[in-house]
């Protein structure tokens, strides 16, 4: 009986989750942005204040998913997260995940897919913080160096599309050709969703049996020397590959285990 | 300015440094993307190279119809030309 009441309050929570989000985009982007273009100042100004902006409505958005009780979540070492020049790289497990990097990354750019220019309520949010659009690739490469170069941090979901549950992940080379071109440090997040909440091809109605619990975790930085001397393409296929280490081990060790601390190799049992 | 026979070995020398293709695989009828893999992303570092070794800007419009070696060429001698 409890579990019935739990399952249709989450269904009505999560309906009301999709509402508020997309009238927030439709405020944001129709009222509140617009609005902040009259205050005098820089593009580069104007650009700072939208996405402090952006980024207080996402945590807001967060901490009101949480409240109404559809999701639970721990986020460990946003501390070191949104660094000049930093490629933050993350699975992409659901659809919301990104609302959290958002959130906890100050002035961050993102690759986002070309249909977000489409869709009513997100359109004239990306627009104004100056995101980056993935529909040509050549565009895409040169604008991300570029906003790297200027000390911007740059969210990139290097799978190019939401993670497919239960299977290997497979990196498009392109965040990883950027960041040999022009990436200050790369960091990557990984993300758990337990259970599979909002994946790729899954309604919004098709709500999980529990409340979602979502886990990040902040890796180590991923070390960029020793990948700057050969030529981008051979460079970027190398370093890809390393992406795909890493990500295996730091999502094998799973939710529950401890932050990853900047330490030396782990101990095992025999040592 | 550069003739068709110029470009084609600054090709070889660009794709043996890009990619570690051997030059003997450079010719005019090879495919980029079924013969050498070349993929959008090699493409942008492809490009990226002309634009340096001809000393002109050039966009991926420019190289929307190329599909073989030969077609690149014929990009590039047309571009140097301008």
């Amino acid at each position: 009986m409890t579990k019935t009441i739990s399952y249709c309050w989450r269904l009505c929570a999560t309906a009301l989750c999709f509402a508020v989000f997309g009238l927030a985009g439709l405020g944001l982007g129709l009222v509140v942005f617009p609005l902040m273009r009259l205050v005098p100042g820089s593009r580069a100004a104007h650009r700072r204040r939208v996405r402090a902006t952006f980024r207080m409505a996402m945590r807001a958005f967060v901490e009101f998913m949480r409240g109404v009780g559809v999701l639970t979540y721990e986020f460990h070492g946003s501390e070191r997260l949104g660094r000049p020049g930093q490629m933050v790289l993350a699975n992409h497990p659901s659809l919301i995940d990104v609302c959290f990097l958002f959130a906890f990354t100050p002035q961050a750019t993102c690759i986002v897919k070309n249909a977000l220019w489409r869709n009513p309520f997100t359109r004239w949010p990306v627009v104004a913080a100056g995101f980056v659009s993935n529909a040509s690739t050549f565009e895409m490469v040169e604008a991300t160096a570029a906003a790297l170069r200027e000390g911007q941090s740059v969210i990139i979901f290097p799978e190019g599309t939401r993670t497919t549950p239960g299977q290997a992940m497979q990196f498009h080379r392109g965040a990883a050709n950027i960041a040999v071109k022009a990436a200050v440090v790369v960091t990557p997040v990984f993300v758990h969703c337990d259970p599979t909440t909002l994946a790729k091809n899954m309604p919004w109605y098709r709500i999980p049996p529990r409340r979602v619990r979502f886990t990040f975790r902040v890796g180590t930085d991923i070390d960029l020397q020793g990948f700057r001397n050969a030529p981008p393409p051979i460079a970027s296929r190398a370093f890809n590959e390393r992406l795909l280490q890493v990500f295996a081990d730091g999502l094998w060790r799973g939710a529950d285990e401890a932050p990853v601390q900047e330490t030396g190799a782990s101990k095992g049992l025999i040592s | 300015m550069q003739s068709p026979q110029q470009i084609l070995e600054m090709l070889r020398t660009a794709f043996a440094e890009l990619f570690e293709i051997d030059p003997t695989r450079i010719t005019p009828a090879t495919r980029l993307n079924e013969d050498l893999e070349i993929d959008s992303i090699d493409a942008v570092d492809l490009i990226d190279r002309v634009r340096r070794v001809i000393g002109r800007k050039v966009t991926p419009e420019d190289f929307r119809s190329v599909r073989t070696i030969g077609d690149l060429v014929q990009a590039i001698e047309r571009l140097s030309k301008g």
